[in-house]
């Protein structure tokens, strides 16, 4: 039997992994990707607290909002990361380190 | 369709604000000559209307929820909507596209087109009363100032700084969204009254915990709007590499907006109404918590500030230090903390907004954002020198100008806490006497640094110098009519309050 803890443990591991790949990625398409992660950990609370919880479809709905919301950081941040590769040639973050001080 | 006509009348500003929008994407499209014009023109007008049905809805001053709860309209977010719609207004008239040497050659309607969008993202922002409808006008607020600063495409600081606050904020915002979700699991609810009534109605020792770490989760979201520390890196990168008007909108309103949503979630989530001071529902402690990160906030923003020589960095780490000072005004948890976060975002507004003008104009000038080039600006800009000292002087909080009286409420709300809150009050007074000295630096800079060489004097067009003369005075002449904002002020003093 799958109970609410099984998704909060699901949950709380992807968004643990997210915060680690933002934090040790030196390539910035692989950040977007741990960000993802982060995105979709909010996304299977949501959906198993409204199975599971009091809260009814409100957490359903939420859910989807977060997936197009998600689509859109994504779209610009690749945008972003497509026009500083054009003026750089490199994807790596540690390399963008002309603002400083 | 009747209830939907009622709240459609309560969201006047924000029609006229995607009316607007939608214009300028079609008129920028058109491929018609005069394009740029109109744009300019829909996008000031459209802005204008916002405001003045902002003045409008003030004088009703209504007090209902709309559109099933998402957003509220209450005298409070209309008085948060009205400076947002005036902060931006600003920019289009003054800042774009003329003055910016940096925009120079770039396409106009867009720029209009994401300048509304983000306007009408932060009103909704200042309105939300669900959680749902918060993240969604905190994410757009977000991706649309991403594009706004990444505005000059073939420059490299302007895209790597966006990308510095895409990846910040991504980061920021995903923390909060995990935040809201366990807060929705724990409540049962996403609107965030609904939220108030579970913590009133008894926590236990264990959600206690829980909630303190969602909490804190959710402010990493709201810290990262208003550049608080810990969440404050992406801020100095960012305002030195967006193009200058953005950074001065940027600098205003979506703090502005992060502060009436701060304001709105822990006052109507976390607390419970009362006619003076207000209660903690749950007995979850925030204020303190916040009070630390506050404390931390102006301490670090302006011990950085003191070796910046680059002006757009200075006045980045200078907006860190105000937003420490104005999160005194959501600490205080009273009315008249609300009231001071009004007030300093009012004088805010006008001193923060002048800086950035002249530091427009000098650089559309010169090309320079360096401190160092400002030597000799007594000479050769004597005008924009004495407005740029006024705005300073008002950033530092000096009594004739109106910077004063924002601080002088924020000091005022949270001593009147109480004992426990003195240490706070001094902590803010120590760090207005340490701004002190990176405002004076600049001031020194342009009078008494010797230059090097006869450089000619500037040429400001007189329609610039009078914009600079009216920001000037509007850093010192409200004090004579101050009743008049007291007064705005205190009417503006009405969260909605039911169910």
């Amino acid at each position: 039997m799958i109970t609410l803890q099984h998704y909060l443990v699901v949950s709380a591991a992807l968004f643990s992994l997210g915060i680690l790949g933002v934090l040790t990625r030196r390539n910035a398409v692989n950040v977007l990707m741990s960000i993802e992660l982060i995105l979709n950990s909010a996304n299977v609370n949501l959906v198993a607290f409204s199975r599971f919880g009091p809260g009814g479809l409100q957490g359903q709905l939420f859910a989807v909002f977060v997936i197009v919301i998600a689509a859109a950081e994504v779209a610009v941040g690749l945008a972003i990361v497509l026009t500083l590769y054009r003026l750089r040639r490199s994807p790596n973050l540690d390399e963008a380190d002309i603002l400083k001080g | 369709m009747q209830q939907v006509w009622k709240d459609v009348s309560l969201l006047w500003p924000e029609l006229a604000l995607t009316i607007g929008l939608l214009l300028v994407v079609l008129v920028d499209s058109s491929g018609a000559k005069a394009r740029d014009g109109m744009s300019r023109l829909l996008t000031v007008a459209s802005l204008a209307a916002a405001f003045v049905f902002c003045i409008q809805l003030q004088a009703q001053a209504p007090s209902s929820l709309v559109f099933s709860g998402m957003l509220v309209v209450d005298p409070l977010a209309i008085a948060f909507r009205a400076i947002l719609a005036a902060a931006s207004l600003l920019v289009a008239l003054i800042f774009t596209f003329k003055n910016s040497r940096e925009l120079h050659g770039l396409g106009q309607g867009e720029f209009y087109a994401l300048l509304l969008a983000l306007t009408l993202s932060n009103m909704l922002l200042a309105s939300s009363n669900d959680m749902v409808m918060l993240y969604l006008s905190l994410e757009m607020v977000s991706i649309t100032s991403y594009v706004m600063v990444a505005y000059m495409k073939g420059d490299r600081m302007s895209n790597e700084a966006s990308l510095k606050y895409v990846l910040f904020g991504a980061v920021a915002t995903g923390s909060m969204v995990y935040g809201l979700s366990l807060l929705y699991g724990l409540s049962g609810a996403t609107a965030i009254p609904k939220v108030q009534e579970f913590l009133a109605s008894g926590v236990t020792d264990q959600n206690r915990l829980a909630i303190y770490a969602i909490s804190l989760l959710i402010f990493a979201g709201f810290g990262f709007k208003v550049a608080a520390v810990p969440f404050h890196f992406w801020c100095p990168d960012v305002y030195q590499g967006a193009p200058t008007p953005v950074t001065a909108l940027l600098s205003v309103a979506p703090k502005a907006a992060g502060f009436a949503i701060m304001l709105r979630f822990f006052y109507r989530g976390f607390a419970v109404a009362g006619t003076g001071p207000w209660d903690l529902a749950g007995a979850i402690d925030w204020p303190s918590v916040l009070m630390v990160i506050s404390a931390l906030t102006m301490t670090v923003g302006n011990i950085a500030a003191l070796t910046q020589t680059n002006m757009k960095r200075l006045l980045a780490y200078s907006s860190i230090a105000h937003a420490g000072y104005l999160m005194m005004g959501v600490v205080a948890l009273s009315l008249n903390g609300a009231r001071a976060l009004i007030v300093y975002l009012v004088t805010y507004l006008a001193m923060n907004l002048g800086a950035f003008l002249v530091v427009t104009l000098i650089h559309g000038q010169e090309g320079t954002f360096d401190l160092r080039d400002y030597a000799g600006m007594s000479r050769r800009a004597p005008l924009l020198t004495l407005a740029m000292a006024i705005f300073l002087l008002s950033l530092v909080g000096i009594p004739p100008f109106v910077g004063f009286m924002g601080k002088l409420y924020v000091f005022a709300a949270v001593i009147e806490k109480g004992p426990t809150y003195v240490w706070y009050a001094v902590v803010g007074a120590l760090n207005a006497a340490i701004g002190a000295y990176y405002y004076f630096r600049v001031l020194k800079t342009m009078v008494i640094d010797p230059e090097e060489g006869q450089k000619p004097v500037l040429a400001i067009a007189p329609v610039d110098l009078a914009w600079v003369g009216a920001f000037a005075l509007a850093n010192f002449v409200p004090i004579f009519f101050w009743g008049a904002i007291e007064g705005w002020a205190r009417a503006s003093l009405v969260l909605w309050a039911g169910r």
